[in-house]
């Protein structure tokens, strides 16, 4: 046999060596990092065709929407684990000063009976939703086709799991001063039943069933969330000020800094979908399949916040721009 | 200050079950993904992971604990571990990183499954949590191996070993897809946070860490003894899973579940961590033998968890302590002999007085394996180093993906443990190995072994050139002995002395 030549020491792993510049260490420890994708037929170091092996076959595999290069995907603000707890925690000391603060101030005991109530109804019911999201997320993260993708998915599944922290936090500390309101008890039946929540909740079940990794995807970044976002949570907060509920304001403003943040990486693996340009067409259709329900869902909640207006309509419009901006 | 205590609000923020009514149960919850062996939803209300831990809680001591870990490998950077550690120890950060980093990848996306299909919320939230654990394990595992890239080309493996064909990596990938990537959410509950995470990985970590600590690379041993912190805690969401199935009604199962678990990461640990321990780790260094911490961290601790959990013994325990006294040195002969097959330049471990370190922590060593190291000694010292290299593969067992081995000279028992199923005859190295299988055939039935595939002509010419070439393993990566021989010097000088005990 002819001997191959000898392979040389490099500078960093040879998947990234051929490029100009030094690796960051976002590359180092995030690129190519899925082996279950190496062979399209077979993901696993098992039979071809068993069960789970045929799940991810069918639901990643054969998506319709195609990319020559996943592993080129790279979240824009490149997030590793460590600068991920780094931002967090300060994040979370900053919410639990407002927690602290605000109580110390007997901030619940000044709220007005009426925005208590309203509190049960569409505040607290908000931690299924935001369950949900987590759940969704984390689907997003195993069945992603790089690395680079899951990892995103991987913090907004703990961002998710943050904020309905946060919604059971604040659940307790009101069903402490406002005992007679069902906080803490009432939830899952406003969540099953409520007028305000039914057509949310139609689209979160539904969009946990989107099996196909990029609809699931299109569903949960570019539909669900947006559309939550705008309702339950920034419209929902602008009541909250107008209620003289500033604690909510807030808390809904360092939830919204998350979302933005996963905006972000979605608008890039969307622009990463779109060097494809056969994929438009079938991100279009998942979103014009999905609008319907998310409108709906966006309307049915926001009629009840009824010092914002026009919440369904910016909400609406917000989701829309962003679509449009991502050219879609 | 009045922030109210975790206990005051961590029920509110795991009762997020719900009955769905726009899609059905089973399609939120697909068996394919969930699995729990029937046990209905509801009854996983009762699940209730015993160490908790909140979200504000996670990022604070996480943060804490990176900060000390990447402080430790900045303060060392200049120290010169890396050119004066003895080789077989820079050959065990080499297995380990190329062993390890992709796999703890293939755990996060396993916690994913559970974050999203395990039928309770507090597992849900814990698997959140692990999920971020193993995000970091990765990272970290990447991030320390990749300075030493630009010395030493078979650093690149700790991310490239599970993109290639090689064996080591396809027996890893075999064992992480079958405990845990390729399971659903309560067979990973089971297989990898039970099984795998509460005995083994205690082993390579904390085992390996005081393994480091002696030969002072401090670096190595408090990232892998920070890593193990973690463990500890994600480990634990497999215990109240397996009490949700006992209590109603499938001890049997999840006792099987618990069963195969252990196997599938003995057999892994015993190829990566048993010759660590016994072979490359200098002999002034070792504490323990691997067949002492596996006494230690894995018999004592399994039968513990077991009986407290009201489980029997594995139908197979008195025959895996058997193959502590001789499977991992059978390995550690595979290992050494096919050298050029693996990333990592193994030590052969069998100086004089290291064969009566092994002699005395295994008796009869010298008259089993010691006459194996005693042809290729005297054909290494005798410079027939052509005597000393593969020309083919050895048998490989369809479970595991390694060699079909056991003991060799005066204690003879190797054999071949095969079975037929539909028309095809599998070929395993153990009664565990067959049993494996026969649990469930239709994971492993069309799998085939490097040797199956070199059968069937897929591995083009069928000769060693071909079978690097397909390993995608070329000369700059493939192991070599880590002391370029220099052991053998002592039988140059006296040749009879090799029997030592």
């Amino acid at each position: 046999m002819t001997m191959p030549e000898i392979l040389k020491p490099l500078k960093t792993w040879e998947h990234l060596s051929g490029a100009r510049r030094k690796p960051s260490e976002y590359e180092i420890v995030s690129t190519n990092l899925h082996y279950s994708t190496d062979d399209q037929n077979s993901p696993f170091e098992l039979d071809p065709n068993f069960d789970i092996a045929l799940w991810f076959k069918k639901y990643r595999n054969e998506s319709p929407i195609k990319h020559p290069d996943w592993n080129s995907f790279r979240d824009p603000d490149e997030i590793v684990y460590r600068t991920y707890n780094l931002i967090q925690d300060g994040q979370e000391a900053y919410v639990f000063g407002l927690l602290d603060q605000f109580s110390d101030r007997e901030h619940d005991k000044a709220l007005s009976p009426s925005w208590v109530a309203l509190l049960g109804r569409l505040y607290t019911p908000n931690r299924y939703l935001f369950h949900s999201l987590q759940m969704h997320s984390a689907y997003i993260c195993q069945m992603a086709q790089a690395s680079t993708i899951s990892n995103c998915a991987t913090y907004q599944t703990a961002d998710h799991l943050r904020w309905l922290t946060h919604t059971a936090y604040r659940t307790a500390e009101l069903a402490k001063v406002h005992g007679a309101a069902g906080f803490g008890l009432n939830e899952k039946n406003r969540w099953l039943s409520d007028p305000a929540w039914l057509d949310i909740r139609e689209l979160v079940e539904k969009a946990l069933v989107a099996w196909d990794w990029a609809e699931s995807f299109v569903v949960l970044n570019l539909i669900v969330k947006p559309s939550i976002e705008g309702a339950t949570i920034r419209s929902l907060g602008e009541s909250a000020r107008r209620n003289g509920d500033t604690l909510l304001g807030l808390l809904s403003d360092a939830q919204l800094v998350d979302a933005s943040r996963h905006q972000k990486w979605s608008r890039a693996l969307v622009k990463k979908m779109l060097e494809q340009d056969e994929n438009r067409e079938q991100l279009r259709v998942w979103i014009r399949k999905w609008m319907p329900l998310a409108k709906a869902a966006i309307n049915s909640y926001c009629q009840y916040l009824v010092e914002v207006p026009d919440a369904a309509e910016r909400s609406i419009a917000t989701v829309e721009e962003f679509h449009a901006s991502l050219g879609l | 200050m009045t922030i109210l205590d975790r206990s005051e609000w961590y029920d509110i923020a795991r009762e997020t079950n719900w009955t769905p009514t726009f899609v059905t149960e089973e399609e939120l919850f697909p068996e394919v993904m969930t699995g729990g062996l029937g046990v209905t939803r509801d009854k996983w209300e009762k699940y209730d992971e015993p160490y908790k831990t909140s979200y504000p809680e996670y990022v604070k001591i996480q943060r804490e604990k990176d900060a000390g870990a990447y402080s430790v490998k900045a303060a060392l950077e200049r120290n010169k571990l890396f050119e004066t550690a003895d080789p077989g120890w820079i050959s065990i950060l080499k297995s380990h990183y190329g062993g390890l980093a992709l796999g703890e990848y293939a755990a996060m996306s396993a916690e994913a499954r559970m974050t999203r299909f395990g039928p309770a919320p507090g597992m849900r939230n814990m698997a959140t949590f692990g999920m971020l654990d193993e995000n970091r394990h990765t990272q970290l595992q990447l991030y320390f191996p990749h300075e030493h890239c630009s010395k030493d080309r078979q650093f690149d493996w700790a991310v490239k070993a599970y993109h290639t064909n090689e064996w080591a990596a396809i027996a890893t990938r075999r064992m992480v897809d079958d405990l845990f990537l390729g399971r659903d959410a309560i067979s990973i509950a089971i297989m990898l946070t039970f099984a795998f995470e509460t005995g083994f990985t205690n082993m390579q970590f904390l085992g390996l860490s005081s393994d480091a600590a002696e030969v002072g690379d401090y670096t190595f041993s408090s990232l892998i003894s920070s890593i193990q912190t973690d463990e500890s805690r994600h480990a634990q969401i497999g215990g109240p899973a397996l009490e949700v199935l006992i209590a109603n009604g499938k001890k049997a199962e999840a006792e099987r579940m618990v069963y195969q678990g252990i196997a599938g990461a003995w057999r892994l640990f015993c190829v990566l961590t048993g010759p660590s321990m016994d072979y490359n780790t200098p002999l002034a260094h070792r504490k323990h033998s691997f067949k002492e911490f596996m006494q230690e961290w894995i018999i004592g601790q399994f039968e513990r968890s077991l009986i407290d959990l009201g489980l029997d013994l594995p139908w197979y325990w008195d025959k895996l302590v058997a193959e502590f006294d001789y499977m991992h040195h059978a390995y550690q002969l595979g290992l050494w002999y096919w050298r050029p097959t693996i990333w990592w330049n193994p030590a052969a471990g069998v100086t004089p007085d290291e064969r009566d370190w092994l002699e005395e922590k295994y008796p009869g060593w010298n008259d089993t394996f010691g006459k194996c190291w005693d042809v290729i000694i005297e054909n290494v010292v005798a410079g027939r180093m052509d005597k000393t290299y593969p020309e083919t593969l050895p048998i490989l067992c369809n479970m595991s993906q390694l060699p079909i081995c056991a003991i060799p000279g005066n204690g003879w028992n190797v054999k071949d443990y095969p079975l037929e199923y539909q028309g095809r005859t599998y070929h395993f190295n153990s009664e565990i190995d067959r049993w494996m299988f026969q649990q469930s055939p239709e994971r492993y039935r069309d799998h085939m072994s490097l040797v199956d595939r070199l059968l069937a002509g897929q591995i083009q010419p069928p000769d060693i050139g071909g079978i690097l070439k397909y390993m995608n393993i070329a000369p700059g990566e493939c192991g070599d002995d880590a002391h370029k021989y220099a052991w053998a010097d002592a039988y140059r000088v006296n040749p009879f002395s090799k029997s030592a005990a």
